[in-house]
C-alpha cells in the first residue's frame, strides 16, 4: 500500500465514521493517518489534518491536508498548505464559492482586515467574485486575524481556507 | 481558431468522455467539480480541477456564472456543458458568449428557439416536417377539450417549456382531459418554472425515433443515423439501439432528410438530436422535439458510424468543419446500450447510492463500456444514479442482442444495487428479441411480468 488513493482514504473515512472506535491510527509508508471523534484531539507526533479547527474527521476536504494525494486538486489548493504548527484553537474562514478573492473593497484601498486585528464574527474580511459580482465574507468568528493564506486576485475554491483566525 | 482549453461543466462518465476526448485533439482541460466530485475519475484525468461549489447541484453544477468564472481564471477558451445540468440552458450559452468562450453547442439564439417546444414546432412546421395534429398554448382545461373535441381522443398533454415527462397526461376522453388538465399545468409549473401547456393527439403504437446531427453553423448539417428508444420508463430511455431497425428504408431517408431540414433552416450549430413519435401502423413519422445537446445515448450512433462525435463537437466549435461530409458516414452493423443505473428496481427503483466494492465489467469484442466508476468508487447520492453505459456492437441486431445479454450476464457490481438483472429481463424477452417493442412496452408488458414466477 505504497501508493494510497484519495478513495482509499475517504472510505476509510466512512468507515471509522461508521464505526464505535472513538480514536484510530494509520502509519503506513509516506502517510501517517490520526483520527478522533473528540473535538480537539491531536496525536501525539505531528498533527496531520491542517483544519484543526474541525471537530470530526468527516469532510473529504481533510483529506486535501493528507500527504497521499498526489495531485488531486491542484492550483489554489496550494494555498491550503499552511505552515506545519498551526494551534489547534485557530479556525479557518472558508470560502463559501469559486471565486476570485480580493482583500480590499477596490483597488487601491486599505485590506478589510490585516494580520493581528481583532474582529467580530459579522466582520467582512474579504470580497469573492464571480463574473463580476462581488460578495462579501463575514468572518463567522470573533477573535484576532493571525494569517491571511491567499493571495490578493488568485481563484480560490469552495471551501478553501483564506484566513486562520483566534477565536477570543 | 482550435480550442486550446476547455472547461468541462459536468460530472461522472460525461466528463471522463470530455476529457479524453479533448486529450486527444492536444486540448487540455479544466474540470468544474463539485466538492463531491474532487476524487472522480475525470478529476483525475482532468489536466486540472477546480472545486466550485458545494455538493448540492443548485449551488455547483446548476450555477452558470461559477462555470463560466472558472472557466476564465483557469484560461480556458472552450466550455463543454455535457448532457443534462446546464448543458441547454440558453443563459449559459449567453454567459460563455459575454466572457469571450466558445460554447461547445449551439448559439444562445438557436438553444432558446428549439428549447421552447411551441416554438420549435412553429419551425418544424415552417419546414415542412410531419407533426401530430396539435394545438398552440391553451390557457383552460376547456379549451383543451375543444381542441381534442376538433382532432379526436385520444390527445396528450404536454409542457411547453420542457420534456421528460413533466406535465403529460394522456387523456381518453373529455372529463379525463379536464381532469388531468390542473394536474398537468400545475406539475409543468413546478417541473419548468412555466406551466404553459398544449395538447397533441396520442399516438397509440408508437416508437421513438430520433436523429443524431452535426451542424457546422453554416447552414450545413451532417447526420449520423437514428436511434430507436422506445424502452422508456417514466419517459426516462433505459436501452436505446442504433439504426430504428423496424423503419423501412424509404421512412428512414425521410426521417433523416426531416431533421436535417429543420436544423438546417436555422443554420444549427453542433450536435443535436431531432427526435420523433413513429407510427407503427400508419407507417409514418411526427415531429416531437429538439434535444439542443450531445445525448446519453450517443454512443451507439458511433459505434454504427465509427465517428467520435464528441470530438467533433470539439473541432466544430474550434472552426475546423471543412473536411466533414456526409457521404463519408456510412453507417455498418447495430449498436444497442443499456443504461446501468444504481437504483433497486425491487423497490420502486429507488436509487441506492454507496461505494462500488466489486466492479467487474464485461469485456470482449464489440463490447464497450462508457463509466467513471471503478472499485473503491462512490456513489454519491446527490445525482442522477447512472453509473454506467454499456454499448454492444454486432454485424446485425439478432447479433447485438445476443452480445449484450451475455455482457450484462458477466457484469458483477456490490456495493450498491444496480438494474443489470432488470435488464437482463429485457435482453432475454421474446418481445425485444424479435423487435416488437413500443414506447408504452416496459411499462404496460414488461414490468408486469417482471419478478413474477414464469409461466410453464
Amino acid at each position: 500500500m505504497t501508493h494510497i488513493k484519495p478513495q482509499e482514504i475517504e472510505a476509510l473515512l466512512e468507515a471509522f465514521d461508521n464505526s464505535p472506535w472513538q480514536e484510530m491510527r494509520l502509519k503506513v509508508e509516506g502517510l501517517e493517518l490520526f483520527l478522533s471523534k473528540t473535538p480537539g484531539a491531536t496525536a501525539h507526533s505531528e498533527p496531520v489534518a491542517q483544519h484543526p479547527a474541525d471537530p470530526a474527521p468527516f469532510a473529504t476536504t481533510h483529506a486535501t491536508a493528507l500527504s497521499a494525494p498526489p495531485r488531486a486538486v491542484s492550483g489554489g489548493a496550494n494555498a491550503t498548505s499552511a505552515p506545519a504548527h498551526v494551534p489547534d484553537h485557530w479556525i479557518a474562514v472558508r470560502a463559501p464559492n469559486l471565486g476570485t478573492f480580493y482583500r480590499a473593497p477596490k483597488p487601491g484601498a486599505a485590506p478589510y482586515v490585516s494580520v493581528g486585528q481583532a474582529i467580530s464574527a459579522d466582520t467582512e474580511v474579504c470580497l469573492i467574485e464571480v463574473m463580476k459580482l462581488f460578495t462579501s465574507v463575514p468572518a463567522g468568528v470573533a477573535g484576532t486575524v493571525r494569517k491571511v493564506l491567499v493571495e490578493d486576485a488568485e481563484l480560490v475554491e469552495y471551501d478553501q481556507p483564506l484566513f486562520l483566525i483566534e477565536p477570543a | 481558431m482550435a480550442l486550446r482549453r476547455i472547461l468541462v461543466a459536468n460530472r461522472g462518465e460525461i466528463a471522463l468522455r470530455i476529457v479524453r476526448a479533448a486529450r486527444s485533439l492536444g486540448i487540455e482541460t479544466t474540470l468544474a467539480a463539485s466538492a463531491a466530485d474532487r476524487y472522480s475519475m475525470a478529476a483525475r484525468e482532468a489536466n486540472r480541477v477546480v472545486v466550485i461549489g458545494p455538493p448540492a447541484a443548485r449551488d455547483s453544477y446548476l450555477n452558470p456564472r461559477l462555470i463560466v468564472h472558472a472557466a476564465t481564471a483557469t484560461g480556458c477558451d472552450g466550455l463543454h456543458p455535457g448532457y443534462g445540468f446546464l448543458s441547454e440552458r440558453q443563459s449559459l450559452a449567453a454567459l460563455c458568449d459575454e466572457a469571450g468562450v466558445v460554447f461547445v453547442g449551439p448559439t444562445a439564439a438557436s438553444i432558446e428557439a428549439v428549447g421552447d417546444k411551441l416554438s420549435a414546432r412553429r419551425l418544424a412546421k415552417a419546414a415542412g416536417i410531419p407533426m401530430t395534429a396539435g394545438s398552440e398554448k391553451l390557457a383552460t382545461a376547456a379549451e383543451a377539450v375543444a381542441f381534442a373535441e376538433g382532432v379526436g381522443f385520444p390527445v396528450v398533454t404536454k409542457a411547453s417549456a420542457g420534456g421528460g415527462g413533466r406535465g403529460m397526461v394522456i387523456a381518453r376522453d373529455a372529463s379525463a382531459l379536464a381532469d388531468g388538465f390542473e394536474r398537468a399545468s400545475i406539475e409543468a409549473k413546478e417541473a419548468f418554472g412555466d406551466g404553459t401547456l398544449y395538447v397533441e393527439r396520442y399516438v397509440e403504437r408508437a416508437r421513438h425515433v430520433e436523429v443524431q446531427v452535426l451542424g457546422l453553423g453554416d447552414g450545413r448539417v451532417l447526420h449520423f443515423g437514428e436511434r430507436d428508444c422506445s424502452l422508456q420508463r417514466r419517459y426516462q430511455k433505459m436501452v436505446e439501439e442504433a439504426p430504428a431497425a423496424a423503419l423501412p428504408e424509404p421512412t428512414r431517408r425521410r426521417l433523416h432528410k426531416a431533421a436535417v431540414d429543420l436544423l438546417a433552416s436555422i443554420r444549427y450549430r453542433n450536435a443535436g438530436t431531432v427526435e420523433f413519435l413513429y407510427d407503427v401502423e400508419r407507417d409514418d413519422f411526427y415531429f416531437m422535439e429538439v434535444n439542443a445537446r450531445i445525448q446519453v445515448e450517443h454512443p451507439v450512433s458511433e459505434m454504427i458510424t465509427g465517428v467520435d462525435l464528441i470530438r467533433l463537437q470539439l473541432e466544430v466549435a474550434g472552426g475546423e468543419t471543412s473536411r466533414f461530409e456526409q457521404h463519408n458516414i456510412i453507417p455498418h452493423g447495430h449498436a444497442i446500450e443499456a443504461r446501468i443505473i444504481a437504483e433497486n428496481p425491487d423497490r420502486a427503483f429507488a436509487p441506492s447510492p454507496g461505494r462500488i466494492r466489486i466492479w467487474r465489467p464485461p469485456h470482449g469484442p464489440g463490447i464497450r463500456l462508457d463509466t467513471a466508476m471503478e472499485e473503491g468508487a462512490n456513489v454519491p447520492p446527490f445525482y442522477d444514479s447512472m453509473i454506467a453505459k454499456l454499448i454492444v456492437h454486432a454485424p446485425d441486431r439478432p447479433a447485438a442482442v445476443e452480445r449484450l445479454r451475455a455482457a450484462l450476464e458477466s457484469f458483477v457490481v456490490d456495493g450498491v444495487s444496480t438494474n443489470i438483472l432488470f435488464l437482463q429481463g429485457i435482453a432475454q424477452h421474446p418481445d425485444f428479441i424479435s423487435n416488437r417493442v413500443d414506447t408504452r412496452w416496459l411499462e404496460s408488458v414488461f414490468l408486469p411480468q417482471y419478478g413474477q414466477p414464469k409461466e410453464a
